[in-house]
């Protein structure tokens, strides 16, 4: 054999030995060799905009009405969960959703006419009817159900809402109570399911009949791990909060916003890292007032659906108003071409 | 000194837009599995783009946001300003489609596990130690994201006049998604070159990350194919070949062997510019009519 014919039959040789070598590898494991996140981004379900019609509008207590939405394959949700709806004027608001949460075809709600409110309430009862179309964003769970070995409600009126899946959710695999309040048995929402539930467990009270519920006597001896959960006007709130004794976890929900977010109010950005301090006025953006400070700030489609001006965000209540984020990405960021300030102040970490 | 200005790239002036970030959405409920009917292989080698661009398109946007302050041209940051936001819905708009296809009984996780991991972490900001190699990555991964725009845009007219596939009778959510898609890539065909030729523009990295953009991709995508037909609940015995590859591009339904090595020495002449391929005018038609595009149109009015 010549060298150079030697040369290659060993070429050919190592070419064929290797060969089968990574076709056994990749018997074994079909997608080797490359590693894979542990925590995959791609894929993952997000919450997107339907618009649904609206199946059922009906007065269920005294100045209540109860929403059915219908579609398919609607996303799931856990017990304590809000669906954003855009009324017609274009406002959005958030109401807690009551139905069941096996049922994804559709999405139940209700909401109370608030008479001096900002307006959302008297929309769902003035100006959406059976046979219209609504468009729903999320949903999404602030108020999220935690695992305890009991649990104690306390719920003013249409504080309710959340609160009934719930009720439904830990019946019968936990030790709960319920304390249900309202100025009268006739304004006070799913009355009757909520007694049928277990009448030993339920405290109905009604402020025309016996006053304002004893939260004295309910935390009185409450066993330790309890998870308190309240939905209701601001002062049953606060006096619940005084109330937790140590132990016992607290979860709240809010019916709106401490501040209003109403129209667009100006407020204060701070940018931390570079020392500065703007002011979003109130028909500008956050984006906006960066931009002037900070001109190589990256943005796009200036509508909050890119996602690309997304910023950390270190202090202050957020008024999301994209449609994109994620729950966790929520807690801490914001799309700034859109998302406003729910209070004065916000401190970006940029 | 004219065989110089001879090699220089020549763009076509004619071919230039302006690019805005269209807020699109699917509903994949009516889309079945092999959506180009009776033909799996070429379903899912289109299918492979699903599993590829999610994790691809938000790592082109991740790299771009830490060029943008380097570019010194006030029209070609718009542009790359507006690539940046198409780019994310194209992400966004292909990553919906994922759990569709879980919900037909073909998990994709274990693939876009790997490929989030390689645009993640292969190819993220850490690969190298701060300081000068730091920043020869991002110019190396600014030319990558140029060479496979050459293929993307590539792809996107290939769609845009892939006529065979409406004669088969595909399903029109999906080629709505290709076709929306394929016409941005079409309509922002110059944009990475642009970029990449303003921040270094060398012929030798160029050439270089070709061979690296062009190796990966048929490496991904030949094994995305398979990953797919094996793992298709449908198939009894799944398996993608490059002779199937070959068939299905005479027939049309994919693109041609032939017409993707041709493409090859284009991107490599001296004098080469995305725009003089493709065209912007059929992308900017085809957007007016796109069930998806038009009622994103309406959205935003």
């Amino acid at each position: 054999m010549t060298p150079r014919l030697r040369t290659v039959v060993a070429v050919a040789g190592a070419a064929l030995v290797v060969r089968r070598a990574l076709r056994r590898r990749i018997e074994v494991s079909p997608l080797w060799p490359l590693p894979a996140l542990e925590e995959p981004i791609s894929g993952r379900p997000r919450t997107r905009a339907l618009r649904l019609p609206v199946t059922g509008h009906e007065r269920v207590a005294d100045g209540v009405v109860q929403l059915r939405l219908e579609g398919r394959d609607l996303p799931r949700w856990e017990p304590g969960a809000h669906l954003d709806l855009v009324l017609p004027s274009g406002l959005v608001r958030q109401y807690s959703l009551c139905g069941d949460p096996e049922d994804t075809s559709s999405y139940t709600v209700a909401t109370r006419l608030v008479e001096d409110g900002r307006g959302g309430s008297r929309e769902v009862h003035e100006q959406v009817w059976e046979g219209s179309e609504i468009e729903v964003r999320g949903p999404r769970n602030r108020f999220p159900l935690v695992d305890a070995p009991s649990y104690v409600f306390v719920v003013g009126g249409i504080g309710i809402t959340p609160v009934l899946p719930m009720l439904r959710a830990v019946r019968g695999r936990a030790d709960w109570r319920l304390v249900y309040g309202g100025r009268s048995r006739a304004s006070m929402p799913f009355l009757e399911e909520i007694e049928k539930l277990d009448p030993e467990r339920v405290t109905v009270v009604a402020e025309d009949e016996v006053g304002l519920p004893d939260l004295d006597a309910l935390f009185a001896d409450l066993p330790r791990d309890t998870a308190v959960y309240c939905c209701g006007p601001e002062g049953l709130m606060a006096a619940v909060e005084a109330r937790v004794p140590d132990g016992a976890t607290l979860h709240l929900e809010r019916f709106a916003p401490r501040t209003s977010s109403e129209g667009n109010g100006a407020f204060e950005v701070e940018l931390r890292r570079s020392g500065r301090t703007v002011t979003v006025a109130a028909d500008s953006t956050v984006l906006a007032a960066v931009r002037a400070e900070l001109p190589g700030t990256v943005y796009s489609c200036e509508q909050g659906f890119c996602g690309t001006c997304q910023q950390r965000v270190l202090e202050g209540e957020i008024d999301h108003r994209d449609e994109l984020l994620t729950d966790a990405e929520r807690d801490d960021s914001m799309l700034i071409c859109v998302s406003r300030a729910r209070g004065e102040r916000i401190v970006l970490d940029m | 000194m004219s065989n110089t200005q001879a090699r220089l790239p020549r763009p076509v002036d004619s071919e230039r837009t302006a690019l805005k970030a269209r807020k699109v959405s699917f509903s994949w409920e009516d889309t079945p599995l092999h959506w180009v009917p009776g033909d799996p292989f070429a379903a899912h080698t289109i299918n492979v783009l699903h599993l590829l661009l999610p994790a691809g398109e938000r790592w082109f946007v991740h790299v771009y946001k830490q060029v943008l302050p380097h570019i010194r041209d006030e029209r070609l940051r718009e542009d790359v300003i507006g690539f940046i936001g198409q780019e994310a819905m194209h992400s966004q708009a292909h990553d919906e489609v994922l759990p569709h296809l879980k919900e037909l009984g073909l998990d994709p996780t274990p693939y876009t596990a790997q490929v989030d991991w390689l645009f993640e972490k292969l190819l993220g900001d850490r690969t190298l130690p701060p300081g000068k190699a730091r920043k020869w990555w991002l110019l190396e991964r600014v030319a990558i994201i140029a060479a496979i725009e050459h293929y993307t845009a590539f792809l996107g007219d290939w769609v845009l006049n892939a006529e065979e596939l409406d004669r088969r009778g595909a399903d029109p959510t999906m080629l709505d998604l290709l076709r929306w898609h394929g016409a941005e890539e079409v309509e922002h065909r110059s944009v990475a070159f642009e970029l990449f030729m303003h921040v270094d523009g060398s012929y030798r990295r160029r050439a270089r990350t070709w061979a690296t953009a062009f190796a990966a991709l048929v490496f991904l995508w030949q094994r995305g194919a398979r990953f797919f037909m094996e793992n298709d609940p449908t198939l009894a015995d799944g398996r993608a070949s490059f002779k199937d590859f070959y068939e299905s591009g005479k027939q049309g339904v994919l693109p041609s062997t032939g017409d993707m090595l041709k493409s090859i020495p284009r991107y490599l002449s001296r004098s080469y510019h995305p725009s003089q391929e493709g065209s912007t005018e059929q992308a900017i038609a085809y957007l007016a009519s796109s069930p998806a595009a038009t009622a994103a149109e309406r959205g935003a009015a």
